[in-house]
């Protein structure tokens, strides 16, 4: 089809997979070099997280369970800062869990460590970390009860009742908000099932942008907060925090690369349609 | 006698007790398990798997359904031992059948890295085709279990000049410096594929299909802030603000993916509930009967 005799419009059908794949480096590397950056505009989504995190009273506790890693870091990992900066501005004590990967819990404590000595908060009073929790919805459920018993130690080997700020932490109705950060399916299904659900807990989330299309049906029953969409919701978390960093710098990297894809498909479907008539046109 | 049973389910009192506890489990099991398999035909073995999937079932299922109070487990009138929680005779038993589903649990690690060895130990030791990426694969996991541990199980010591001790920075290269962006640019890599399969696959042969590229053209571009920007112009209230990009993409993940992934999540449930029955009364024959016939 490809061959001699193919049309232009059948040509621009069949464009090689490598001259896409260089394309899209070339945009890609001329807006690292060259970013043309356009204003963020924050959506309700995004305001429902950070509005979710200054709601939190003072005598409460945030859990961030961050159950990401490598893999999805360029859109997790930011959204993780962007929380982190707006519970410091807003003076609220939070800890870090995880359940799953357990790669989570390291890359987000190097993140809450970088973050905490901006605002020179400290380990165990201001934030902590509960390390990672093996069992999913036995953790969840045994949390709701008894925090201390079911967490133990924290990421350093300590017992967390050793921390000044788990004083008086007894069970989820001392957590005013608990933030779901993943790139993993079903694991905010345990934290509503089992927590918010139950206990009526608020809850939020900050997803990869392929995921967040599933938890609009919690968003509009109120089940979730908020939502961070992936790195543009990281990027306008950072707009409201006003501590523009990597997300933003992803933005125009991220619309250029869509608009080449976009671009792409109309070619081909130009290719497709016109061709078509072509063909037809022609007298058999 | 109901309590007393469940009480060796919790944390022993010492060392010594844990120990006890420890070889009496260990004799125990192998004591059933030679039992089992020296009394049992595949037939009986096929039935003992049917009737703890079933009991198991039934026992949570029982837990959820029957009535609870307060201060006594239902329907005994026996003292709640955890009146916080409203109970009945099977609540008791909850918190350690969650115990024992985690320890069950964390032998699939075990037994995921025997199967790994067991592949790749075959390729190395036939020297198969590609036999050296088992051969990393060994090297991979040993520097990591190594390196790892060891790290690990470091006294905590200030090192002189703030450097890590030798055993850790090798860790910390392992895991940041090699595991971690190994991991981030095969990721990346998707989204290459995406933009090709994208140009390659999505074309307007329907009605349908031309619908779903718009929606899908909306969405990408009230993702990104050139998509905004696109439709500054409009008012940022009024009938026209519907019109910019941001407000249309949301209007679709609200008003018309929402409907649908509730569609898709009531359909899952449904299959999943028809799914569960058929597993707990050991209908489901492909999964643990297959190679028995």
């Amino acid at each position: 089809m490809a061959g001699s005799h193919a049309t232009f419009w059948q040509r621009i059908q069949q464009i090689p997979r490598y001259y896409i794949y260089l394309l899209l480096a070339a945009v890609v590397t001329w807006q690292i070099l060259f970013p043309i950056a356009l204003p963020i505009l924050p959506s309700r989504v995004t305001q429902g997280v950070y509005d979710a995190i200054a709601a939190v009273p003072d005598d409460q506790l945030i859990i961030i369970s961050t159950d990401w890693d490598a893999s999805t870091q360029a859109e997790t990992g930011p959204q993780t800062e962007a929380i982190i900066h707006a519970c410091f501005q807003n003076g609220k004590r939070f800890a870090v869990m995880n359940l799953q990967p357990p790669m989570g819990v390291k890359l987000a404590n190097d993140i809450a460590q970088r973050v905490a000595a901006e605002y020179g908060a400290e380990y165990g009073v201001d934030w902590c970390n509960w390390g990672y929790k093996y069992g999913f919805d036995n953790v969840l459920i045994a949390l709701a009860k008894n925090i201390p018993k079911t967490i133990g130690d924290d990421f350093h080997g300590n017992p967390v009742t050793d921390l000044p700020m788990m004083e008086g932490v007894e069970n989820i109705e001392s957590v005013g908000l608990v933030i779901e950060i993943t790139g993993l399916a079903n694991v905010t299904e345990l934290w509503i099932g089992l927590i918010q659900g139950v206990y009526g807990t608020p809850l939020a989330g900050a997803y990869t942008a392929v995921m967040v299309p599933s938890y609009y049906p919690f968003l509009d029953s109120g089940q979730l907060r908020g939502v961070l969409n992936g790195a543009k919701g990281a990027a306008e978390m950072e707009v409201l925090v006003k501590r523009p960093d990597r997300a933003s710098a992803i933005m125009p990297v991220q619309s250029w690369a869509h608009m080449l894809i976009i671009a792409l498909i109309i070619i081909g479907n130009l290719g497709y349609i016109f061709g078509r008539r072509r063909t037809t046109e022609r007298p058999s | 006698m109901w309590n007393s049973l469940l009480g060796i389910f919790h944390p022993a009192a010492s060392t010594s007790a844990l120990i006890w506890r420890l070889i009496l489990a260990v004799a125990f099991s192998i004591a059933l398990l030679v039992l089992l398999h020296r009394f049992l035909g595949p037939r009986g073995r096929r039935w003992l798997i049917a009737f703890v999937t079933f009991a198991g079932g039934l026992y949570l299922g029982l837990e959820y359904f029957l009535p609870v109070r307060g201060s006594v487990l239902w329907p005994t009138g026996m003292p709640n031992p955890n009146p916080d929680r409203a109970a009945n005779i099977l609540t008791p038993g909850i918190e350690p059948i969650g115990i024992m589903l985690s320890v069950v649990g964390a032998f699939t690690v075990g037994l995921g890295i025997y199967s790994l060895c067991q592949v790749h130990g075959r390729n190395v030791a036939q020297r198969r085709p590609g036999w050296h990426n088992s051969g990393a694969f060994f090297l991979a996991m040993s520097a990591m279990l190594v390196f790892g541990l060891w790290a690990h199980y470091l006294p905590d010591q200030d090192a002189p000049g703030g450097r890590l001790p030798w055993q850790e920075s090798t860790y910390e290269l392992l895991f940041g410096g090699i595991f971690m962006p190994l991991q981030a640019a095969t990721f990346s890599l998707l989204a290459f594929y995406i933009a090709s399969a994208a140009y390659r696959a999505f074309r307007i042969h329907t009605a349908e299909a031309a619908l779903m590229m718009a929606a899908a053209f909306i969405v990408m571009l009230a993702q990104v802030p050139v998509g905004q920007w696109l439709t500054h112009g409009l008012p940022t209230t009024g009938p026209l603000a519907f019109f910019r990009l941001e407000t249309l993409g949301d209007w679709i993940m609200s008003w018309l993916n929402t409907p649908a992934q509730r569609g898709i999540v009531f359909g899952v449930a449904v299959g999943g509930l028809a799914m569960s029955l058929r597993i707990w009364l050991s209908l489901e024959r492909g999964t643990f009967f297959s190679e028995q016939g």
